[in-house]
């Protein structure tokens, strides 16, 4: 599915990672230290990276990274777990796990980045719509028909799509959508939803694709 | 430390203006005794020269008789209108006079001429005595003169510039005084004032010092106890740093095993297992989260009690918040079954001076509370409440309560971490427990 460059010393762990990747379809190059980083940034599209490294730590390796390929989703996998570790951590980061993790957790976040850097060529199926993630074409499956979406619904389905299966407050949904603060109250949201609903849903009374969660906000769930 | 060099100290300054003021006053007590002594001084000029021109016209007289000694009178009392001169002739009769008084007699015998010239010899008033042509054959003429008629203005002139220095020099004396101790005041008051001023790292600022006297001595000894203080604030960060070092490592070096065992654990769960095989791989696989839980736990108490654990409180838009974090929680919940209630309406004032971190910590240990020890209610509600004094968040479940012991024990650490960070954010917080459920309010006090 995707180019993983894996950086960690710490064999068993490194081999364990690598191996329950690999078995999700992942291909992974897996590094010792961040010596040859640079030669595979190039071939990947997503970097996981450990914090204490031989040599260079993986904050200083991983903020390298981010400057020169601003577009390559980095994770920080680490057992360093303090507030301001994860803090630094996240400064430049675009997630951060700590150990012990367990295996659905990374795959499930390493999936989240890769739809967030829309780095996966994937054909979503939700329920009766098939969605073409790279150029975001939307068809619906059952009648063939080509679902077009205007500029604002675009927007908000593919931040849903982005955020796929986390739940999106209305704060965060404008915020992400607009990029400017929310206003208790402001109905813009919810009317552009019920127009995206609409079009999306096959009974938009009793909507399917996105979810509405009562009391924090809407969901689309694979 | 540097000695104020005499002549600098104040002592010096306030001693050099005593002595000034004493140097005056004993220069007004040694000119007024001069002053007064030297109007009843006989060899005043003046009185001189009238004795003087007195005999000088007394024997230049050519026929001293009625006429030439009348003359002579006129011309001096135009000079002195009110002096008394009067000639007593040969035979000791009052023959001639000007501005006579009653007790002058008209007959002059030896015995009152003796006792008139003994009382007014050197005395009051100036009396002077001359023979008319030399020769006691023709009487003698007699001048007087009240002695302060005499030099009236001059004595009179130095008194009343007398009663005009003494109060002057003593309100100098309390003027210069004043000022010397404002300027003490002032600089005091600065000093002060630069003492209450701190650094954006809450620590004094060094002040410049002006002058090399006590209160120069005292900035000094304060500028070495701000450089004091920096140096060791500096030590103690350090410490901190490294004390800091040690837990983060100390927590790397914990879960990096603990990653081990659920790698391996992980593993030999994907093999064909017997159920008691399997039951074992699932209870590692929870005692491995449960120690992962621990050590966090443990780690944060440590930290918070050390006052250590990064604290950066901001004004916070909480009911936001509280609904971010459920969102996280939502999927966690919904796949133990869970009835997610969430009713967050706007509180009185939702915006809280609070370390969103922290109350991520809060929530984060509550709702962990919740699956772990109130999964039977298979309820989590998180409801905004408010009152006529406080705003609260509140988390509620249907659990079996506090009092039941859950099959997992444990929460003691998670909920002191609760107990501490709601404390230290200026909250309260209320637990409500009972067989059918827990109520927890997080309060914030209006």
């Amino acid at each position: 599915m995707a180019r993983v460059l894996y950086i960690e010393d710490e064999q068993e762990i490194g081999r364990w990672v690598t191996m329950n990747l690999t078995e999700r379809g992942h291909h992974v190059t897996w590094l010792r230290s961040g010596e040859e980083v640079e030669e595979h940034l190039a071939h990947c599209d997503l970097v996981i990276l450990d914090v204490m490294l031989p040599g260079l730590d993986g904050f200083s390796i991983g903020k390298r990274i981010k400057k020169e390929h601003p577009d390559l989703p980095i994770l920080m996998l680490s057992a360093r777990t303090a507030i301001e570790d994860k803090v630094e951590g996240l400064s430049f980061a675009d997630d951060y796990l700590t150990k012990p993790f367990h295996p659905d957790e990374l795959a499930a976040r390493v999936e989240v980045l890769l739809r967030r850097f829309n780095k996966n060529d994937e054909i979503l199926k939700l329920k009766h719509l098939t969605i073409h993630t790279k150029d975001m074409r939307i068809v619906n499956h059952e009648t063939g028909e080509e679902i077009l979406l205007t500029g604002k619904q675009y927007q908000i389905f593919q931040y849903f799509l982005r955020h796929l299966n986390q739940i999106l407050t209305k704060e965060q949904l404008y915020e992400g959508v607009w990029g400017e603060p929310y206003i208790e109250g402001d109905k813009t949201l919810m009317v552009h939803i019920r127009y995206l609903r609409e079009k999306l849903e096959k009974d938009p009374k009793n909507p399917e694709i996105i979810e509405t969660i009562r009391g924090i906000g809407y969901r689309v769930r694979k | 430390m540097k000695r104020v060099k005499r002549l600098r100290s104040l002592t010096a300054k306030y001693m050099a203006i005593i002595l000034t003021a004493l140097f005056f006053i004993n220069l007004l007590v040694i000119g007024t005794s001069l002053l007064v002594f030297n109007v009843y001084d006989h060899k005043d000029p003046e009185t001189l020269q009238i004795e003087k021109a007195w005999h000088e016209d007394a024997r230049s007289l050519k026929n001293p008789g009625s006429e030439d000694i009348n003359r002579m009178f006129e011309e001096w009392q135009n000079r002195y209108p009110k002096a008394r001169l009067f000639w007593v002739d040969s035979k000791g009769r009052l023959a001639a006079g000007r501005n006579l008084a009653a007790d002058i007699p008209k007959h002059w015998n030896a015995a009152y001429t003796a006792n008139f010239i003994k009382a007014r010899y050197d005395n009051d008033p100036f009396t002077v005595i001359a023979f008319p042509k030399n020769d006691a054959s023709y009487g003698f003429v007699v001048f007087e003169i009240e002695r302060k008629l005499l030099q009236p203005a001059f004595t009179e002139v130095n008194t009343d510039f007398m009663y005009f220095i003494v109060p002057a020099g003593i309100v100098l004396f309390v003027t210069v005084s004043y000022l010397f101790f404002l300027g003490i005041r002032k600089r005091l008051l600065y000093l002060q004032h630069a003492m209450e001023i701190r650094d954006v790292d809450g620590l004094p600022v060094s002040i410049t010092v002006r002058k090399q006297d006590e209160i120069g001595q005292l900035e000094m000894a304060f500028n070495q106890m701000v450089d004091e203080l920096r140096e060791s604030r500096k030590r103690e960060e350090a410490e901190e740093q490294l004390r800091k070092e040690l837990i983060a490592n100390l927590s790397h070096d914990l879960r990096t095993p603990l990653t081990k065992i659920r790698a391996h654990a992980y593993t030999l769960g994907k093999e064909a297992l017997t159920p008691v095989a399997r039951q074992a791989v699932n209870t590692i696989e929870q005692s491995v989260s449960k120690m992962d839980r621990l050590i966090e736990n443990l780690i944060s108490y440590t930290l918070l009690n050390a006052k250590k654990l990064k604290y950066e409180p901001a004004p916070t838009d909480v009911v936001r918040l509280a609904r971010s974090f459920i969102a996280a929680w939502y999927p966690v919940f919904e796949k133990e079954g869970f009835s997610i209630d969430v009713q967050l309406d706007d509180l009185e004032k939702k915006h809280w001076n609070v370390d969103p971190l922290w109350m991520e910590r809060i929530f984060d240990n509550l709702f962990q509370n919740v699956i772990r020890h109130a999964k039977d209610g298979k309820y989590i509600g998180l409801k905004t409440k408010k009152t006529d004094s406080y705003d609260a968040l509140v988390v509620l479940d249907r659990g079996k309560g506090f009092r039941h012991k859950s099959s997992e024990k444990g929460a003691g650490v998670g909920l002191a971490i609760v107990d501490l960070m709601v404390k230290k954010m200026g909250l309260d917080w209320k637990i409500e427990s009972s067989e059918t459920g827990t109520i927890i309010k997080i309060i914030h006090y209006r």
